[in-house]
């Protein structure tokens, strides 16, 4: 094993991965830039190097930097986390080139894996279903009519030099098929001069599933189920489960899923952690969507369900250990859930809210797992994504698990800036998520329907909370505003009484 | 002591008065009650009302203050009737109303000009930060008196980007 690990990233992850090295008694080297000088990462590290300037172009995403930390300090691995270098082809080999171990999978396996058409052709090759439809152009409208009869109605015309919109279509029925043809085509001539378009199967609010997985590099892989992450802003997931209650319900769906996975990867010769992600639709047809070749965000609930540190398991196999489990020792117990907290205001777009954090209490208790980079008196840079820690809970049922989160969101205290976690206690209060009716539209739904704005609340009275704004606003003692003026419009017989306030 | 609680578009009077921790107080002229209230952590009060047990966080917003309690938003406004200005002059129908910039940023567009007429809701300038666009709005009609931004500008937060007379 490894005496010493560099941790090319930032934030929670790099918190967590410090976490793992110091339970297996490995040194850690922590990375930063300048806004992160006193970062829990930095200071929770036994060794810490510094790379640059605030932004990432100038820091973290410094290939020759972080290798010259490394060589500097001793490190003999770099684990990258996720984002950043993390599904870089380049990085993992001028990690190997410099001597160093990558903890991930091969340079070539990102490669392939990396470019979409590659992976789906690896995943086709593999025997994993993809979604139906053609990526050369259509000769005709006969030709698109055909091919929309073979693959089921609703599909989606799109233009092959094109994105953003234009030159697609939605088509629903046969009669439309040749004048959308005919549309889409003329407008993809128009936006890229390119009249070519291709067709393939429009999977209706499907569910976002994904399968982690988990090889040696002596051919040994095996898959830990799936995360469900079908929960998500801007195609950013903010809610993750394991198990999956489409899934749960559904026998024999975990293991086609594994296998399917298992195969694809394979494929591709992958070793490390890594995750393929799979659209499923109403019917439980489940198609290849990408692979990525990193440990997830959201595998807490992965952990949490099967009982693995796959940080431990992602350092064992890159210091060339063999896989001491089979799929048979796998083993799913209870039910997880992870929200994202970040610090953006949802009752303002979800405008990004850094700043310094002025009182922070942590949730607690059974079930729970907060993994977190953020402390009382830390500044959140605006630098970076403005993931504060993920809170995840277990318990034996989806049921409890949601009651257990719903009890830790109303111990989550945060102050001094904005963050979503009055967003999540509505999310989960939910009916269609408590029932499990999850797919990809489904906060946009959401809050489309106004299910941020309050329910009635009979149990905390108006008078508590008017009681309690007056007497704050009593309380403070904004200064004079120079020309003699109260700025706070107070009577001066109430600020007299304002000293003796709330000792 | 008394006071004009605003929500959800009403005003209502509250009266109160304080011994130590004891605080007696009536809402709407509703039955005089008397709760124990002491400051547990910064913006953060425990009250305790009848036997039961509330933890209350105050957060700043333009509009007034957010109370929540066991997660439930309350927005309120407070006021002092003897006097014209509140507390918040963001809100105020009188005096000047100052836009500031809620976290540092750029100001990619200014929208308006000094000596505009702008609805209450009508954008006013367009400050990015952290990749995201944020339009600043008017929060009542009135006439733009200043326009301190300029396309371009770095601002901090609470910088006064414009004043809405």
């Amino acid at each position: 094993m490894f005496e010493k690990v560099l941790i090319a990233n930032r934030g929670e992850i790099a918190v967590r991965v410090i976490r793992t090295l110091r339970e297996m008694g490995i040194g850690s080297v922590a990375v930063y830039s300048d806004a992160d000088r006193t970062s829990l990462h930095v200071r929770m590290a036994d060794e810490a190097a510094y790379l640059g300037a605030s932004p990432s172009s100038e820091s973290y995403l410094r290939i020759e930097r972080i290798l010259d930390a490394a060589r500097k300090h001793g490190a003999e691995a770099i684990h990258p986390g996720y984002g950043f270098l993390s599904e870089n082809a380049e990085f993992a080999a001028a990690c190997a080139d410099a001597g160093v171990v990558f903890i991930g999978p091969s340079a070539e396996s990102i490669r392939a894996m990396g470019s979409k058409t590659e992976a789906r052709r690896v995943a086709i090759a593999a025997g994993a279903p993809v979604v139906p439809g053609i990526t050369t152009g259509l000769r005709d409208g006969a030709q698109a009519r055909q091919l929309a009869r073979e693959f089921g109605y609703p599909v989606l015309l799109k233009a092959v030099g094109g994105g953003g919109g234009k030159g697609m279509r939605r088509v629903d029925r046969e009669e439309e098929i040749e004048a959308a043809f005919r549309d889409a085509s003329s407008e993809a001539e128009r936006s890229f001069r390119n009249a070519e378009v291709y067709l393939e199967k429009l999977i209706e609010k499907p569910r976002h599933i994904e399968i982690q997985l988990l090889g040696d590099r002596y051919g040994n892989l095996i898959h830990l189920g799936e995360r469900e992450c079908s929960l998500q802003r801007r195609h950013q997931k903010v809610v993750e489960e394991c198990p999956s209650p489409l899934v749960a319900r559904t026998p024999g769906m975990r293991e086609k899923m594994g296998e399917a996975a298992v195969r694809a990867a394979r494929a591709a010769g992958y070793y490390n952690a890594g995750t393929v992600e799979f659209l499923v639709d109403a019917d439980c047809n489940f198609y290849f969507l990408e692979m990525n070749t990193r440990l997830q965000v959201e595998h807490p609930v992965t952990e949490l369900v099967t009982g693995l540190d796959l940080v431990r398991l992602q350092l064992e196999i890159a210091a060339g250990e063999k896989l001491g489990l089979g799929q048979e020792d796998i083993h799913w117990r209870g039910s997880a859930i992870e929200c994202r907290v970040y610090a953006e205001d949802p009752y303002n777009n979800f405008f990004p809210s850094p700043g310094t954090i002025t009182r922070l209490t942590r949730p607690s208790g059974p079930g729970i797992r907060l993994d977190g980079c953020v402390y009382d008196g830390w500044t959140v840079p605006i630098d970076y994504d403005p993931l504060l820690a993920k809170l995840a809970v277990w318990a034996a049922t989806r049921d409890d698990a949601i009651a257990r989160m719903l009890r830790a969101l109303g111990e989550y205290d945060v102050g001094g800036i904005k963050t979503n976690l009055g967003f999540f206690r509505r999310i989960l209060d939910d009916p269609a998520f408590r029932g499990g009716h999850l797919h990809t539209q489904f906060i946009d739904e959401f809050l489309a329907r106004g299910g941020l704005a309050e329910s009635a609340a009979p149990d905390v009275p108006l008078e508590v909370a008017a009681l309690v704004a007056a007497i704050h606003t009593l309380a403070q003692t904004p200064a004079a505003n120079g020309n003699g003026q109260r700025a706070d419009g107070l009577s001066p017989w109430l600020q007299t009484g304002r000293s003796e306030l709330l000792r | 002591m008394n006071l004009t609680i605003e929500f959800e578009g009403a005003a209502w009077p509250l009266e109160l008065s304080r011994e130590g921790e004891e605080w007696r107080f009536r809402l709407r002229g509703a039955d005089e009650r008397c709760a124990l209230v002491r400051q547990a952590e910064p913006d953060v009060y425990s009250v305790l009302l009848d036997g039961r047990s509330y933890d209350a966080r105050i957060e700043e917003a333009p509009e007034g203050l957010v109370v929540v309690i066991a997660g439930h938003r309350f927005e309120i406004g407070v006021r002092d009737p003897r006097r014209l200005s509140r507390k918040h002059a963001g809100l105020g129908q009188e005096g000047r109303q100052n836009v500031t910039a809620p976290m540092p940023g750029k100001v990619v567009r200014v929208l308006v000009s000094p000596g505009d007429e702008v609805a209450a809701g009508q954008g006013l300038l367009v400050v990015e930060a952290m990749k995201m666009q944020n339009e600043l709005k008017a929060l009542r009609r009135g006439r733009v008196e200043t326009i301190a931004a300029r396309e371009g500008a770095t601002v901090t937060a609470g910088e006064v980007l414009a004043t809405i007379a």
